[in-house]
C-alpha cells in the first residue's frame, strides 16, 4: 500500500482553471443589482432582478427614479464608511433582505426573500452569541470548543448534520466534531483530502467567511450585460453571498447527497484553519441574519483556538526552553558539545522530542537512542549537505528519499539543523515510523474524469488507508526548539574557541614562567653543589696528613653526594630543555652515531669486555643531537646493568618499516621484572637500588620524551637476570619535496 | 713570555670568590688579581674611575666574569667592552652556573673570547681556570696597542 500521497495535479489544476470568482451568474434564491457609487446608475442586474423584486431596470437606469426608497438607503450608506450593508427593505410590493458591498466594479446590491416571520431576528440572536462565547471560553480544549460550535451552528442553521473540520499542513481536513439529526451519515473522525478543496477555493474561503448553497439543484442567474461597463471585465462576485459556485462543486454535493450546504471559515493568524460546514438532504434556506449569527460565531471560534493554539505553543516553548537550559548549562561543563550531548542523552533528545538524536561533525557521529546506523547517518548527513539545507524537519524521509525506507522502523522523521557553516555539522532528532489507519470519506487517490468534463468523486463511503513510513510530525515548536539549540550550540563552539585561545595564552604564560624557573635553577641550585665540592677538596687538599682513615672516608662521601646532587640537577636541566628545544630533524646517519657514542664511552668501558653486535642501521630522519642522547642514554643502561657479566653480549639493530625506522638494543644483564615495564620511562622511577646501580632515573625519561616528541614509541622488555631489550622507532620524514635533504649526526 | 698584568675577577658569590681564588693560587701565576663584586665595579676598573681613578693604567690580562652579577650583569658589561673600539681586545672569559644555551649563544653574539661553565666537580674546575689562566695570562701575547699603554 502506498503512502498518502497528494497527487492532486488532476483535479486541483482542473479546479483552479475554473473561474470560481467569475461565474457570470448567481444562485436563483435572490437577484443581483449593481450601481454606480456616485450616481447610482444601474450598471448591470441578474436576469431574475424584475421577476423577483419587481424593478423593471437595465443597465444605464438611474436607480433613482426607478426605486427611490432603495436607492434613498444605498445612498445613505454609500456615503458612510460601512464596508457592507445589510437591511430588511420594502422593495417595490415585498419585502427584501438588502445586502450590499463595495467593488471596484460598483455596488453590489443582493436581494434575498425575507426571513419567515417569527424567526429570531439579528438582535435576538446576540444573547445566544454571548451564551456561546460563555460556553467556548469554558471549554477544556480545541476538540471541546468544536463540540459546542457544531451543536450551535446546527440549531442556529437547522441543517441535518453540521460538521467542524480542521486542515493539516497538507491540506488535508479532518472531521474533529459533528451535530447530526441522522438524515444524514456521520463522517465524525473521517479524513477529507486536500484535493476536495481547490487552492482557489481555499483563498476564496478566507476572503468571504460564510457561503450558503441553499440547493445544489439550481440554474444560475446570468448577470447582464455580462461584462461590467466600469472596466469590460466580467463582474468580480468574490464577495457576493450568492455567487453561483461552481459545477463540480454542485456534482459533488450531489455525490455527497447532500441538498444544501453553508460553510464558514475558521481563520487562525490569517489562514484557513478549518471549516464549520452545515449540509441537509434536501434544499434548505438560510437568512442573512443566520448567516451573519455564524459568521460572528465562527469568528469567536477563531479568536478561541488562535487563543488555545497560542496559549498551548506558548506553553510547549516555555516547557522546551527550559529543556535547552538545562542542557547548554550541562553543556558548558563538557569538554565538547559532542560529549555533552552524548552524556546526557535524555535532555538532548527532549529539545525536539525525538525518540533519537545524533550529532554528525565531519565523519564521526556520535547517536543516542533510536537511529539509523552511523553510516546512515552519515549518508542522511551527505544529503542535507547536498541540498544545502540550513534545517529540514520532515515526518516522512522516504517521501523524500526513497533509500530512508531501510531505517524507516527505527527513523521516519528527521529533524535536522546544521551547525557550521563551513562543515558538515549536523544535529539531528529521529523519530520511528507509527503506522497509523486513517479513515478517508472515500478514497481520496482517484479522481474521476468522465468524458470532456471534470467530475467530483462519487464515493464517500469510508475507505481505510494505512499509513507507513511516516512518524508524528514535529510542531513548529519543537522545530523552534531545535534552531533554538542550535544557536546555542554554536555560541558553546564560539566560546569554547575563546577559552581555548585564552587557555594558549596562558601556556604561553606558564611556560614562560617555567623557563625562567628552570634557567634560576641552573644557576642556583648547581653553586651550592659546586661549593660543597670544592670545600671538601681544599679541606682534603690542606689536611690531607692529618686526617684518619674514617675521616678521608666522610670526606670523600660528602664530595661523592655533592657530585651525584649535581649530576642529577644537570640531567633534570638537561630534561627540561629537551621539552622546550625545537626538533631540528633532518637525516642522521645511525651507524656513525652509534660509533661515535661508543667512542665517548671508552672511559666507561676499561676493563670489561663486551661483545658488540652492530647490525645494519638504517638512516632516521630525527634531531641528531636529540638522538645521540637516546643512543648515550640507551647504550649507557646496556654497559650499566651488563657490569656483573663476564662477558656482556650488546646487541644493536636496526628495521626499515614502511612508515617508521625502528632500533633495539639488547643486552644480556641483569634486567628487570615486566610487571612494571611502564614505570620504566617515569622520571626518578628506577628498578634497581641505587647502590647496586648508579643513575638519577632520568636517563629513559630522557629516552621517551625525545622519541615523543619525534611522533615515535618507545618499548621495553625485560627478563630478571637474563637480560633487557628496547626498542624505538622513528617515523619517516613527511614527504615534502621543496626541502632538501641535510645530513645530520 | 709571561704577561704579568693582572687579572680581573668579577664575582659577586663569595664562596665562588674564594674557590676560584684558591684554583688561581694553585695554578701560581705571578700575575695580580683584582676582583670586583659586580659589574658596575668591574666597569669602573676597566674605565678606571671611581674608586680605581688612580689605580695603575694599562688593561688586565684577561677579565674573568660572571654572568651573573648585582647592578649591572655579566653579559651587560661583557657588551660593554666589547663595543667600546678602546676595551674590545681586553680578553674576556665568562664563567658561569648555567648550562643555559641562549646565555651562551648570547654571550658568543657580545663577542666573548671563551665560556666556561663551572663544573661541580673541583679537580675539572681548578684544571679549567689552570688552562684559562695559563692561556690567557702567560700565553696570550697582548695586541700591541696595550703594550704601547703599558
Amino acid at each position: 500500500m502506498n503512502d498518502i500521497g497528494h497527487d492532486t495535479s488532476l483535479d486541483l489544476d482542473a479546479c483552479a482553471a475554473e473561474p470560481i470568482r467569475i461565474p457570470g451568474g448567481i444562485q436563483p434564491h435572490g437577484a443581483l443589482l449593481v450601481v454606480a457609487p456616485d450616481t447610482l446608475e444601474v450598471l448591470q442586474a441578474s436576469a431574475n432582478l424584475a421577476a423577483m423584486t419587481g424593478l423593471t431596470v437595465k443597465a444605464g437606469d438611474p436607480l433613482e427614479t426607478a426605486a427611490p426608497m432603495l436607492a434613498g438607503e444605498i445612498r445613505r450608506w454609500a456615503n458612510t464608511d460601512g464596508y457592507s450593508l445589510l437591511r430588511t427593505l420594502p422593495v417595490g410590493e415585498r419585502t427584501f433582505q438588502v445586502t450590499g458591498h463595495r467593488t471596484s466594479q460598483g455596488l453590489i446590491v443582493e436581494f434575498e426573500p425575507p426571513p419567515p416571520a417569527g424567526s429570531e431576528s439579528l438582535d435576538a440572536l446576540y444573547p445566544r452569541l454571548g451564551q456561546f462565547l460563555d460556553a467556548v471560553a469554558g471549554a477544556k480544549d480545541v476538540a471541546g470548543i468544536a463540540e459546542i460550535a457544531v451543536r450551535e451552528v446546527r440549531e442556529l442553521s437547522g441543517f441535518n448534520r453540521v460538521l467542524l473540520y480542521s486542515f493539516d499542513a497538507k491540506g488535508d481536513g479532518t472531521v474533529l466534531a459533528e451535530s447530526s439529526d441522522g438524515v444524514l451519515p456521520s463522517y465524525l473522525h473521517l479524513r477529507f483530502p486536500a484535493a476536495d478543496i481547490p487552492a482557489q477555493a481555499r483563498e476564496l474561503y478566507k476572503l468571504s467567511r460564510t457561503r450558503l448553497i441553499p440547493t445544489a439543484d439550481y440554474e444560475p442567474e446570468l448577470i447582464e450585460p455580462p461584462l461590467s461597463p466600469v472596466d469590460g471585465r466580467p463582474l468580480d462576485l468574490s464577495l457576493a453571498a450568492l455567487r453561483s459556485v461552481s459545477p463540480v462543486h454542485l456534482q459533488y454535493m450531489r455525490n455527497m447527497g447532500t441538498g444544501s450546504s453553508m460553510s464558514v471559515s475558521i481563520l487562525v493568524e490569517g489562514e484557513l484553519w478549518g471549516l464549520v460546514s452545515g449540509h441537509s438532504r434536501e434544499p434548505r434556506h438560510v437568512t442573512a441574519q443566520i448567516r451573519t449569527a455564524c459568521d460572528i460565531l465562527g469568528q469567536i471560534l477563531s479568536l478561541q483556538i488562535e487563543a488555545r493554539e497560542q496559549a498551548r505553543r506558548t506553553a510547549d516553548r516555555l516547557a522546551l526552553k527550559q529543556v535547552e537550559t538545562e542542557l547548554v548549562g550541562r553543556l558548558s561543563a563538557a569538554a565538547s558539545y559532542q560529549v555533552g550531548l552524548a552524556s546526557h542523552a535524555g535532555l538532548w533528545k527532549r529539545i525536539a522530542g525525538g525518540a533519537g538524536a545524533a550529532v554528525v561533525s565531519d565523519q564521526s557521529v556520535i547517536a543516542v537512542g533510536s537511529t539509523p546506523s552511523d553510516d546512515d547517518i552519515r549518508w542522511l548527513a551527505a544529503r542535507l549537505q547536498e541540498a544545502a539545507l540550513s534545517e529540514i524537519a520532515l515526518d516522512s524521509m522516504a517521501e523524500v528519499w526513497p533509500e530512508a525506507e531501510r531505517f524507516a522502523a527505527q527513523a521516519s522523521g528527521l529533524l535536522a539543523v546544521s551547525v557550521s557553516q563551513l562543515h558538515s555539522n549536523y544535529v539531528m532528532w529521529f523519530r520511528p515510523e507509527v503506522i497509523r489507519t486513517v479513515e478517508w470519506a472515500g478514497e481520496p487517490q482517484k479522481p474521476q474524469e468522465r468524458g470532456d468534463r471534470l467530475h467530483p468523486r462519487r464515493s464517500f463511503q469510508l475507505w481505510k488507508q494505512q499509513v507507513r513510513l511516516r512518524a508524528t510530525p514535529w510542531t513548529s515548536v519543537e522545530f523552534e526548539s531545535a534552531r533554538s539549540f542550535r544557536t546555542s550550540i554554536q555560541d558553546f563552539v564560539l566560546r569554547r574557541a575563546e577559552e581555548r585561545a585564552e587557555l594558549t595564552n596562558r601556556l604561553v604564560e606558564i611556560n614562560k614562567e617555567l623557563e625562567s624557573f628552570s634557567y634560576s635553577i641552573s644557576h642556583d641550585l648547581r653553586a651550592p653543589f659546586r661549593h660543597v665540592v670544592g670545600y671538601a677538596e681544599l679541606l682534603a687538599d690542606r689536611s690531607a696528613d692529618k686526617l684518619d682513615e674514617t675521616a678521608r672516608h666522610y670526606l670523600n662521601s660528602i664530595t661523592e653526594a655533592a657530585l651525584s646532587a649535581g649530576r642529577l640537577v644537570d640531567d633534570l636541566l638537561n630534561f627540561s630543555q629537551l621539552g622546550r628545544a625545537g626538533l631540528n630533524a633532518g637525516r642522521v646517519d645511525v651507524e656513525k652515531l652509534v660509533a661515535e657514542v661508543r667512542r665517548t664511552m671508552a672511559p666507561d668501558l676499561i676493563g670489561r669486555r663486551i661483545d658488540w653486535r652492530i647490525g645494519p642501521l638504517p638512516a632516521a630522519w630525527a634531531d641528531g643531537a636529540m638522538l645521540r642522547q637516546v643512543m648515550q642514554n640507551l647504550l649507557h643502561n646496556a654497559v650499566k646493568y651488563t657490569a656483573p657479566r663476564d662477558t656482556a653480549v650488546i646487541e644493536i639493530s636496526g628495521e626499515d618499516r614502511p612508515d617508521a625506522t625502528a632500533y633495539t638494543i639488547r643486552d644480556n644483564g641483569v634486567g628487570f621484572d615486566p610487571t612494571y615495564a611502564h614505570k620504566l620511562f617515569g622520571v626518578f622511577q628506577r628498578l634497581h637500588r641505587s647502590e647496586e646501580f648508579e643513575g638519577t632515573g632520568i636517563g629513559l625519561a630522557l629516552v621517551r620524551r625525545v622519541v615523543d616528541r619525534h611522533g615515535g614509541t618507545v618499548t621495553a622488555n625485560g627478563v630478571p637476570n637474563e637480560g633487557a631489550t628496547f626498542t624505538f622507532t622513528l617515523p619517516k620524514r613527511p614527504p615534502r619535496p621543496d626541502t632538501e635533504t641535510q645530513e645530520l649526526g | 713570555m709571561a704577561d704579568l698584568r693582572p687579572i680581573l675577577l668579577v664575582e659577586d658569590n663569595p664562596r665562588d670568590l674564594e674557590l676560584t681564588l684558591a684554583a688561581l693560587a694553585k695554578c701560581q701565576l705571578a700575575n695580580d688579581i683584582v676582583v670586583a663584586r659586580d659589574g658596575a665595579e668591574a666597569l669602573d676598573y676597566l674605565y678606571g674611575r671611581n674608586d680605581y681613578a688612580d689605580r695603575q693604567p694599562g688593561d688586565p690580562a684577561v677579565v674573568l666574569l660572571d654572568l651573573k652579577l648585582p647592578k649591572v650583569d655579566g653579559l651587560e658589561v661583557l657588551e660593554r667592552v666589547k663595543s667600546d673600539p678602546n676595551q674590545r681586545q681586553i680578553p674576556v672569559v665568562m664563567l658561569t652556573s648555567s648550562r643555559e644555551e641562549r646565555d651562551l649563544l648570547r654571550s658568543y653574539e657580545l663577542g666573548v673570547n671563551a665560556f666556561v661553565v663551572k663544573p661541580v666537580d673541583f679537580n675539572a674546575f681548578f684544571e679549567a681556570i689552570q688552562d684559562l689562566g695559563m692561556f690567557w695570562a702567560i700565553l696570550n701575547e697582548p695586541p700591541p696597542r696595550s703594550r704601547v699603554d703599558a
